[in-house]
């Protein structure tokens, strides 16, 4: 039996010349973007923390002789000023109130936008669109002067005001809104609804694929942020995860194992999120793109 | 009681003045249409009266009450919009009964209502469906359903049944005549189509850049139409235009010369006419008549085109460079090319002046004040 037909056999069949090219660099692809989280989990379940480090230049980072959940015990059991646990609730609520905060503000302005009867609407608008251009890195200093004006550093509501409204979301919902068509509003105006309840009857409801776009990216945003918690939390009280591994690379030693460890549970909630809703994740990235 | 009174309307949009002045009286159940080309102002009239444009000056009244400030679900009204305007995310059901839950109604009265209008509509297998597994005349009926499950005072429509295809139009242009024997209710009605105005009005009213051109009867306006415009856009095919010349005045009418040399007598008042004045002779495609007879004037033509029918034949003839409609048995066997005499009786025709003003009738038609219902 030659191979062709033992190819056959199996319903497989020959591939061709491009399909080899492609399907080689996708490994490749795949590979260079998933190595670095295998080294992490493995690097995490290594007991030496030296041996990380060494393993580091060779394959041996992908592999590991004696596995040991020992580095999230030490994590989980940690007793610094605040259990482990409770940065990574920090973090839940941090995200849970922004990207709910969010979604209703960004979409209530972009609604009154799209179908207010305000004035200097076009101008506002474009005044948002050009905010977007402003990158988050250079209004951090004096959003930190405004929060410590407004007596709010080291708490979450610094955290989680400064983000909730933002003039990407806004635009996003504002493109989606433009599109309903006039007669659906009228329609509801006959009907004898008012404008919120336009808004909140219909307009939140359509606009569930945008919600799940904004949810997404101000989510991952969010969980990611790292600098500007860092500068406004002075104590750890509410501080989120993301700071909170940074504690395990101190100024001299680095705890490689707990720090690994570490980040492999902040990574665990996105992840299986992730997985649940990957088809929203691809609309969002590929609708973000597009507007 | 919910008559519908017009005093003085006007619309201006910025410097544009798109309604210029328009007065109406609308009775209690009638059903009117407003037609017109585009760009009339009939959709803005409309829209006017259900509030979702303001009005720039004058008076509106539904049932006696000046409205002009009244918030649309305040009056009284529901509207039928041409795109249906359904909420996409919600069941027929609740589409349906969306104005009575922001109304407070009682649950239980709604679903009475809605069920009892799905019932009427023959949507009860669809309450639970969403819009988009509905075909075009499902969600036309779904808006109609949820316009009348409010029951309004008076019903709106605009250009409900330009979205569907030919045969669907005619069904439910039918449905609505039936829907507004029974109910009983006021309806406006907006369309282009003057099939639809002419199958459907107690009355129609013909608009012309923000301006009434005529109001009447259906059979008013097509035997009786006041200008030049509104001959030509009531009627399918439109009526035939030819210049003519007056040659005589006497008790039987207006005499005018035909292009060709004959003549016929139209029974019209001789008022202000000067013999030898030149005027425009409106005659109707199917009041032409293929050959000569006698007492009648003749026009000779060769024909261009012909369109077969069935029941009836439609010949475009070419008059002295001029293309007339006719409108012929099914059973004519006259063909491309053909030279043809056609027969114009002139007691069927209108005369034009000048400034396209029509020329006032002698006697006033049998039929031009009948309605839907015979007379008693």
């Amino acid at each position: 039996m030659s191979a062709s037909t033992l190819l056959q056999k199996f319903g497989w069949r020959r591939l061709s010349r491009l399909e080899i090219v492609q399907l080689v660099s996708l490994t490749i692809i795949a590979i260079v973007v998933v190595s670095p989280l295998i080294i992490l989990v493995v690097a995490s379940l290594k007991p030496d923390r030296f041996a990380i480090l060494a393993d580091m230049g060779s394959m041996r980072a992908f592999w590991v002789d004696d596995p040991t959940l020992n580095n999230y015990r030490e994590i989980l059991s940690f007793d610094g000023a605040l259990p482990f646990g409770r940065y990574l609730v920090n973090s839940v609520f941090i995200l849970l109130t922004t990207v709910t905060g969010g979604l209703l503000i960004n979409s209530m302005a972009a609604f009154v936008l799209a179908w207010g009867q305000m004035r200097g609407r076009a101008v506002i608008l474009s005044v948002l669109i050009a905010l977007y251009i402003i990158p988050q890195e250079s209004i951090v200093m004096p959003l930190l002067v405004l929060v410590n004006k407004l007596g709010m550093s080291d708490g979450f509501s610094a955290q989680i005001l400064p983000w909730m409204a933002s003039p990407i979301y806004i635009f996003l919902f504002y493109q989606f809104f433009k599109q309903v068509p006039k007669d659906i509003v009228e329609a509801a105006r006959m009907d004898g609804a008012s404008l919120f309840r336009i808004y909140w009857s219909i307009f939140v409801p359509l606009s569930l694929p945008v919600m799940a776009t904004v949810t997404i990216l101000l989510g991952i945003d969010m969980w990611n942020q790292y600098l500007w918690p860092m500068l406004v939390t002075q104590s750890d009280y509410a501080r989120p995860i993301s700071v909170a591994i940074a504690g395990f690379f101190g100024q001299d030693t680095v705890f490689w194992n707990t720090a690994m460890a570490a980040s492999v549970l902040m990574m665990v909630p996105v992840l299986v999120f992730y997985l649940f809703f990957q088809k929203w994740f691809m609309n969002s990235f590929a609708g973000a793109v597009k507007g | 009681m919910a008559a519908l009174t017009l005093r003085n309307i006007h619309k201006r949009y910025g410097g544009v003045h798109i309604i210029k002045g328009v007065d109406l009286d609308i009775a209690h159940g009638e059903f009117v249409v407003f037609v017109g080309p585009s760009g009339c102002g009939k959709s803005t009239l409309l829209r006017m009266i259900a509030g979702l444009e303001e009005i720039s000056e004058g008076d509106l009244a539904i049932g006696g009450t000046r409205v002009n400030d009244t918030p649309p679900a305040e009056r009284g009204i529901a509207m039928v919009f041409q795109s249906y305007a359904l909420y996409p995310h919600m069941s027929v059901r609740d589409n349906m009964g969306f104005a009575l839950r922001l109304a407070k109604v009682p649950e239980a009265q709604i679903k009475a209502k809605v069920d009892r209008a799905a019932q009427l509509l023959h949507l009860d297998q669809l309450l639970e469906r969403k819009p988009a597994a509905l075909s075009g005349g499902q969600r036309q009926r779904v808006a109609i359903g949820r316009a009348i499950v409010r029951e309004p005072k008076v019903f709106l429509f605009d250009e409900p049944l330009s979205n569907l295809d030919a045969s669907l139009r005619v069904q439910m242009r039918i449905e609505i005549a039936r829907m507004h024997e029974r109910l009983g209710a006021t309806m406006v009605y907006v369309t282009h189509d003057q099939v639809e105005a002419m199958t459907m009005a107690d009355k129609i009213v013909v608009l012309q850049g923000g301006v009434v051109e005529q109001v009447g009867s259906p059979l008013e306006l097509y035997h009786h139409p006041r200008n030049r415009f509104v001959a030509g856009f009531i009627g399918s095919p439109k009526m035939n235009f030819l210049a003519c010349t007056v040659r005589a005045l006497g008790a039987q009418g207006v005499s005018v010369e035909l292009p060709g040399g004959s003549r016929v007598t139209v029974p019209v008042e001789a008022a202000g006419v000067q013999p030898g004045q030149a005027l425009t002779l409106g005659v109707r495609p199917e009041h032409l008549v293929e050959g000569e007879r006698a007492g009648s004037g003749t026009l000779n033509g060769q024909v261009l085109v012909v369109e077969r029918l069935g029941g009836s034949t439609f010949l475009y003839v070419d008059v002295n460079g001029e293309t007339l409609t006719l409108q012929v048995d099914g059973n004519s066997r006259t063909g491309v090319d053909d030279r043809v005499a056609i027969a114009v009786d002139g007691a069927v025709c209108q005369l034009f002046d000048a400034t396209g003003v029509a020329l006032a009738r002698h006697d006033r038609h049998p039929l031009a004040d009948l309605g839907r219902h015979r007379a008693a």
